[in-house]
């Protein structure tokens, strides 16, 4: 992909909903705002999502008998912030209902 | 990941949760030690502090808060089911009942100050992290719940120490009272019975504090993490108790002194000196206490009055039984045929109307400024009185239109020239007056500048005399008409010496004002000449600038309030430069009784005199009966300062007679600090002569 392309590429998902897992097991969903060669990304009105500790699942497992209980996710909103690229692990982009919003994957 | 930048970054190992069990059986000194744990947290959040550093770090009202409660039966320290062995016991019952309360309480705190004007995070800090405090829950939930845990321990079975018991149950009361009290409707007529029953609670809370034993494991700071926030967690705000229950002990006085504005007669000048008392109160009221007595001034009944409050203030200065504001102008109606000319009352009555409404956002801006705590309102008054400059220009207009009727009515005598000029011009100079005299109050000007600073005062001062002495004139003259009538309108003659009085009285004081102010300006400029007064150095600034920076305020005001640089550089050097004074200087100085010290002795005898004529004429004719007290203290300060001018003087008349030949004076002068309590008032700084 030349600088062209990759420019394309990229600006495609600005403004687009990303789900960016980072490497402490968080995961950031937010509308994606810039991003830089160092990946470094900020996005806009973000939600931070963690998943609940060890021990909590196994409670709750252990309290309903059902191997795959579902426990719930803490969410927080945490609006504009960076998300420091060495951190980052693994980007998702969004589809909303009306399709891929015109983005060439 | 950096955890400063980062709320939500956890360290190696760190929880996200808190393990404290809020279940836990509690003993009744820890439900004690809770509960004034937070009330100190209560206290440092009004005090300006963040909910996440304060009442938000605790465990228990966290629970109750989130996740969000549909019903107040769900808020409770736990969610969903529980065993019964794990239920909460009475205490832990009690507890909650008084932590529902202490939610209730911010929410209302909450909705006054947002209610009115406040500055956010610089006043008070009113976000809630998208945490609802039960807003839609109406009080006497609150209050049941809280009769509720009282009953509770009364209890004869209970097997909890009698002093415990009762110190408990105190709080819960004390809170009840405080809740009742900050309830949004309460009706205005009886707001002074809610705050004496909270002030009985205030001294057994204190006296029981030392039972208590706090938790300290029941306030995390981890919390923060879960609030709406990007802010990574902050150290928990620590009030000590002692403090935080001064604090609360204020709020309450400061509550109540502003119940006290619902008995005022309703009087503009009543109320604009009771909101000048209230702003001056020391310590400084908090934010809430200013909320609330905002919302009795600004409350629909106060404001609706059937003569508006600036046509009131008017007709009080201006215009006491003038043909102008003769109700009957009110009563006419223009004619049928458009063609024909209005009814001579009836335009009168238009331009007053017009005037009055075109005021109404200027005097508006003039109360909130009134509202806020002194610094701002200082800030403030510098941009209300450009709002008030522009409506003399408007007023002026308004002025020949009234003085071409009155002229046409033939009743040009009983009507002072440019009448709304006048009342605009004198509220705007006593703004003027007011924001120099905060500078000094608040230690703005260095001492090397208070010479011209009270150089301009005294200035300002002169023209509100003159202006005031304008319309003492004119009302001696209406009363003589009214009394040489025949018959003698006795009556009206009354009405207008009643008026008379308060301008004496303003004229008494404007007077004081000046002459003191004058005194000062030239002892200190007295001190500069002996380099008695510390100039720091200013490698990059000129008096030029610096004189344009303090005057920037008034720079557009007209008519012009600032007088040129070059005046104001000759007025501060009358013997030619500081470091090397003409030698007539000398002998001026030496002199006991030359011109130079004539002239401030005579002046400190004026003020003084001014003073003590204000004290007699007494607050009724000031219009000060509301807080005639603070009143009483601000003269008698006025008093003391021109005594202590005096003794200064003095001592330094001494000191130059004894210098040695290069003019040096083995003395020095001490600048009272602000707010030590060495000033005898906070706007008149006179410095204190002590020998070297």
């Amino acid at each position: 992909m030349d600088n062209a392309e990759a420019s394309f590429y990229l600006s495609q998902f600005i403004g687009k909903n990303l789900r960016i897992h980072t490497s402490d097991n968080r995961i950031f969903g937010g509308q994606m705002k810039c991003t830089d060669k160092d990946r470094n990304i900020i996005l806009g009105l973000t939600y931070e999502y963690r998943s609940p500790p060890e021990a909590v699942i196994r409670q709750s497992i252990e309290a309903s008998g059902n191997p795959s209980a579902p426990v719930s996710w803490n969410s927080r909103y945490v609006g504009l912030v960076v998300v420091p690229g060495t951190h980052v692990r693994k980007i998702e982009f969004e589809e909303s209902a009306f399709g891929k919003g015109g983005v060439v994957l | 990941m950096d955890p400063k930048m980062d709320g939500g970054f956890l360290q190696p190992g760190e929880t996200l949760e808190d393990n404290y069990d809020t279940l836990k059986a509690l003993l009744p000194e820890e439900v004690l030690g809770i509960m004034d744990q937070l009330l100190c947290h209560e206290m440092a959040w009004h005090t300006g502090n963040p909910l996440s550093q304060t009442l938000f770090t605790s465990v228990y009202i966290d629970k109750i808060l989130w996740p969000e409660p549909k019903t107040l039966e769900q808020a409770q320290f736990y969610r969903g089911e529980v065993s019964d062995s794990r239920r909460p016991d009475l205490l832990l019952e009690v507890l909650r009942a008084y932590c529902l309360a202490l939610i209730k309480c911010c929410d209302f705190v909450i909705a006054k100050v947002t209610s009115r004007d406040y500055f956010e995070e610089e006043d008070f800090c009113t976000h809630t992290y998208n945490r609802v405090l039960f807003v839609q829950v109406p009080i006497d939930v609150f209050l049941r719940e809280l009769d509720v845990a009282v009953e509770s321990l009364q209890d004869p079975d209970l097997s909890i120490s009698a002093d415990l018991c009762e110190a408990i149950i105190t709080r819960l009361e004390f809170r009840k009272h405080f809740l009742t009290a900050l309830d949004l409707d309460c009706p205005l007529e009886h707001l002074d019975r809610y705050w004496p029953p909270i002030s009985s609670h205030l001294s057994s809370i204190n006296s029981t504090y030392h039972l208590g034993k706090p938790v300290p494991g029941s306030f995390s700071t981890k919390i923060q993490r879960r609030l709406a926030s990007t802010v990574p967690p902050r150290p928990i705000v620590e009030l000590d108790f002692k403090d935080a229950f001064s604090k609360l002990q204020q709020l309450c006085l400061d509550c109540e002194e502003g119940t006290r504005f619902t008995h005022l007669s309703p009087d503009p000048l009543e109320y604009q000196s009771f909101l000048w008392a209230f702003a001056s109160r020391t310590p400084t009221p908090l934010p809430y206490a200013r909320s609330y007595l905002a919302n009795i001034l600004f409350h629909p009944n106060t404001l609706n009055t059937s003569t508006t409050l600036p046509l009131t203030d008017l007709q009080c200065l201006i215009f006491t039984c003038s043909p102008v504001l003769d109700p009957q102008n009110w009563a006419l109606s223009p004619p049928l045929n458009p063609l024909l000319p209005k009814p001579l009352r009836h335009q009168l009555a238009l331009i007053i109307d017009e005037f009055i409404e075109r005021t109404g956002q200027n005097y508006l801006e003039l109360w909130t400024a009134l509202g806020q705590n002194r610094s701002r309102l200082r800030r403030m008054l510098n941009h209300v009185i450009l709002g008030w400059d522009q409506l003399q220009v408007d007023a002026n207009t308004l002025d020949e239109e009234i003085m071409a009727v009155v002229k046409e009515m033939q009743v040009q005598e009983q009507v002072l020239v440019y009448p709304l000029t006048t009342w605009v011009y004198h509220k705007k100079l006593w703004m003027i007056e007011k924001i120099v005299m905060l500078g000094f109050e608040q230690d703005i000007y260095l001492p090397d500048e208070f010479a011209g600073m009270y150089g301009f005062l005294e200035r300002v001062a002169r023209r509100r005399v003159d202006l005031l002495s304008n319309i003492y004139a004119h009302y001696e003259e209406q009363e003589k008409q009214y009394l040489r009538a025949k018959p003698p309108k006795l009556e009206m003659a009354a009405e207008v010496e009643g008026a008379a009085r308060y301008i004496e009285s303003l004229l008494a004081e404007a007077t004081g004002v000046c002459e003191l102010s004058g005194a000062l300006f030239r002892f200190y400029t007295v001190l500069l000449y002996l380099r008695l007064l510390p100039t720091p150095n200013r490698p990059f600034s000129t008096p030029e600038l610096r004189y344009e920076l303090r005057m920037k305020p008034f720079l557009t005001l007209s008519p012009p309030e600032v007088p040129p640089f070059e005046e104001h550089h000759e007025q501060l050097h009358g013997f030619g430069p500081y470091d090397n004074p003409e030698p007539s200087l000398l002998l001026a100085l030496q002199n006991p009784i030359s011109e130079l010290w004539k002239g401030i002795e005579d002046g400190i005898k004026r003020a003084k005199d001014s003073f003590s004529q204000l004290k007699k004429l007494g607050p009724k004719a000031a219009k000060v009966e509301g807080v005639d007290k603070a009143w009483g203290k601000e003269v008698q300060g006025a008093l003391a300062s021109c005594i202590a001018l005096g003794v200064a003087v003095v001592g330094i008349k001494t000191a130059v007679k004894e210098c040695d030949e290069n003019g040096k004076v083995a003395v020095k002068v001490e600048i009272p600090e602000m707010g030590s309590g060495k000033r005898y008032a906070e706007g008149w700084v006179v410095g204190k002569v002590v020998k070297e």
